[in-house]
Order: C-alpha cells, then structure tokens, then sequence
C-alpha cells in the first residue's frame, strides 16, 4: 500500500486483455497451419497423419484463444 | 473408427472432410464452453460458490476437445 | 466525408469509433431507408445487372462480360461448390454464384471511393443471408435424412463410448443449430466491421495530421497514416474477396452436410 502508482491503464480493460490474449493462439495457429502446409508437401502420402496432428493441434491453440475469451467474465469486477 | 477411414479412398473426399473439422471446431468448442461454462455459472449462482464457473469453461472445453478429437482426429 | 466531418472540433486527435455506423435517413421522414439500405439495393442491382449481361444472351464463344462472368462462374463452381457438393454441385450454382457476387459487391462498397461504406458491417445483412442458408440447411437435411435421421445424425456421430453422448449430445446440438450459423453471420459482420474501422482510423490519422494540425512532429505521422491507408486498402480488398469466397463456400459446406447423411 506504500506504494505509489507508477503507471494506470484507464479504458476498457478487458479488451486490452483480450488482444493480448489473442496474440499467443494466433501466431500458434500460424505456425500449426504453414507447417502443416509445408509437411503435406514434403510428404504427401503422409497427408492423413499430418491432417490428424493439424486438427488436434489447432483444437488445442483454439480453445486457449476462447478461454481467453471469457475470462474477463470469469474475473471481472 | 476403421470403418469410416476406410470408406475415404477419393483424396477430394478428405479435402471436404478437413475444411469440414477446421470450420467446425471453433463453433463447437464456443458451444461447449458456452454450455458447460453456463451451466457452471448457473450452479454457482444457485449455491453460492463461485469455482463452479471455471470448472464448467474448464469442463466444457475438455468435452469439446475429446469431442473434436473422437469425431475428426482419427 | 462523413467521417471527416464527424470531428469533435478540439485540439485532440479522437480516433473513430462505433459512430462511423450511424447512419442517418437520406430523405427525413423515411427512417428505415439509410445509406446501407440504398448500398444494399444498388448491390442487388449491380448484381442482377452484371448476371443479366453476363449469361442473359450466351455466345458459344464468350467475349466482354460472358467472359468475365464465366470466370467467376468457373470459380466458384470449383473452388466452392465442386469441393463440397460433388455431383450435386450444378444444381446449386445459382444460389452459391450470387451469393457469392452479392457478398462480394456488399464488401466492395467499403473501398469505392464516393460510397465508402460496407453493406456488411451493418450485422442485419449478413444475418439475413445466414437465416436463409440456415432455414435451407434445416428443410434439406430433415428432406434427405427425415426428421429423426437428421437429428440422430447430427447429435450422435457414430463411434464414442456410450454413456458420453449425455454429454456431448448437447454439445452437438447447440453447436449446429445456433453456433454454427452465428459465427457464419458474425465472421462477415466482424471483418467488415473491423476493416472500415482500420481504413476511417488511418485515413483520418493522415488527415488530421496533415491538413487539420500540421506541426513539424505531427507530419510524419501524417505520412505513415496515408501511406498505412493505401496499404490497408490494399489489404481490405483482399479480406472482402476472402469473405466473400469464405461465406459463400460455408454456405456450400452447410448444404452438402445437409444432403449427405455420412458427415
């Protein structure tokens, strides 16, 4: 408490929030989806395993982006 | 699932199936999150315990990833 | 220039916000008829005009617009329809290439210079287009798998352990009957939306820093923010294209799931 305030973020917190949030899934989803790209054409009789690891990690990547989503009702106040 | 991969031989056939997974997976983690995280809010508001909510969101998001998974990744 | 003259006059610099939407009646009295009604007429107009041109008198070898028009045709028959709808794909060309051309003439008003503004980001029209391929989606599934089937094989795809489908029915459910269609409205909406705010943002950067306060800091940020707004245009012009494409081929997506049970 005997601190001062060194620097204040006024506005819309929760947006600020989520465009930062935001930022991790979408360079993950890039990276998932241009490697993925480049191994079906390296190998494109690998085309079902690669489509399978694709999916699974986009789902994973994708749900991070929706937690942060709803996080801000989860702590707001 | 050996039964529905063996029926995919036309490569067009997983061309449809993979835009398919991919436009439908975000949709359906939003539903489980909404559904689960709700039902989570709901009962926490019911009882008075507030880590009710994020156990749902937490639950609803592991429902949908198996989901996913049992339903396109394999 | 409407997004000009909507400064608060100040010697601040306001970015714009959600104001940019309001569109005021263009004759006073007539609330409803605003400049995205208009937008959206004259799309429906352009649209009909270009087909009507286009495929109204074919040549068996095309020139002018028969050519240009049986580009687009090739393109979204095998970009969009082909992928999806397989044999079923001629049927639904008409459906698919004008909603693909009316998307794309909705889109394409945020960046003619005098209209500037896209149809789409007011959510009212990409919603309606949503409904319909909506309300379509439902009257073909329950048509080709019965109403039992339809639902049956919708909310409990084949191969899960048993007592998980208490679960993941619901799941299921809400996903395609509310979720799904949603964000079919709300992708077009949110790109649309978000890209006139990008372009009103910098252009108004540029202006306000250029011709409104021209100090000798402000001017090179002046500069940026045109030369940003000529690269975002740019880029704009390419995310409607992408939209337009993704809608129509979401609506290809919704309907060949509807015909073909094994999905």
């Amino acid at each position: 408490m005997a601190m001062g305030i060194l620097a204040e973020v006024t506005g819309s917190l929760g947006s600020i929030g989520y465009g930062l949030a935001a930022i991790g899934p979408g360079i993950g989803v890039g990276i998932i989806f241009g490697q993925g790209v480049q191994a079906i054409a390296r190998q494109p009789e690998a085309y079902g395993l690669i489509r399978q690891n694709m999916l699974l990690g986009f789902v994973l990547t994708e749900a991070l982006a929706l937690i942060g989503l709803v996080a801000p009702f989860m702590f707001g106040q | 699932m050996p039964a529905m991969s063996e029926k995919k031989i036309r490569p067009e056939d997983d061309g449809r199936d993979f835009a398919n997974a991919a436009w439908s997976i975000p949709s359906y983690l939003l539903s489980g999150m909404i559904l689960y995280g709700g039902a989570g809010w709901l009962l926490s508001e019911w009882t008075g315990v507030v880590a009710f909510t994020p156990i749902g969101l937490i639950l609803g998001v592991a429902l949908s990833v198996y989901l996913v998974y049992r339903k396109y990744g394999r | 220039m409407s997004t000009l003259t909507l400064l608060a006059p100040g010697d601040e610099f306001k970015p714009p916000g959600l104001e940019l939407f309001d569109a005021a009646p263009i004759i006073s009295g007539v609330a409803w008829f605003t400049k995205p009604v208009l937008l959206a007429l004259l799309s429906s107009v352009i649209v009909i005009g270009f087909c009507w041109s286009a495929f109204g008198n074919p040549k068996l070898v095309p020139r002018g617009v028969q050519n240009v028009g049986e580009m687009g045709y090739m393109f979204v028959r095998d970009q969009v329809a082909r992928p999806f709808l397989g044999k079923d794909a001629d049927r639904w060309m008409g459906l698919l290439l004008s909603m693909f051309f009316l998307v794309w003439v909705w889109n394409l008003m945020g960046v003619i210079p005098v209209l500037q503004f896209p149809v789409a980001s007011h959510i009212a029209f990409p919603i309606v287009l949503a409904l319909s391929v909506y309300v379509l989606k439902i009257y073909l599934g329950v048509k080709h798998q019965g109403v039992i089937g339809y639902f049956k094989n919708m909310m409990f795809p084949p191969g899960l352990p048993k007592p998980i489908y208490v679960l993941l029915a619901p799941i299921e459910l809400l996903s395609n009957m509310i979720i799904a269609p949603f964000t079919h409205a709300v992708r077009l909406f949110a790109n649309m939306f978000a890209g006139h705010i990008i372009l009103a943002f910098f252009s108004l950067v540029g202006f306000w820093f250029l011709f409104e306060k021209l100090t000798p800091l402000g001017a090179p940020l002046g500069v940026v923010g045109v030369v940003m707004t000529i690269a975002m245009t740019g880029f704009e012009m390419f995310i409607q294209f992408l939209q337009a494409f993704l809608f129509a081929m979401l609506a290809a997506m919704y309907i060949g799931n509807s015909l073909h049970a094994d999905h």
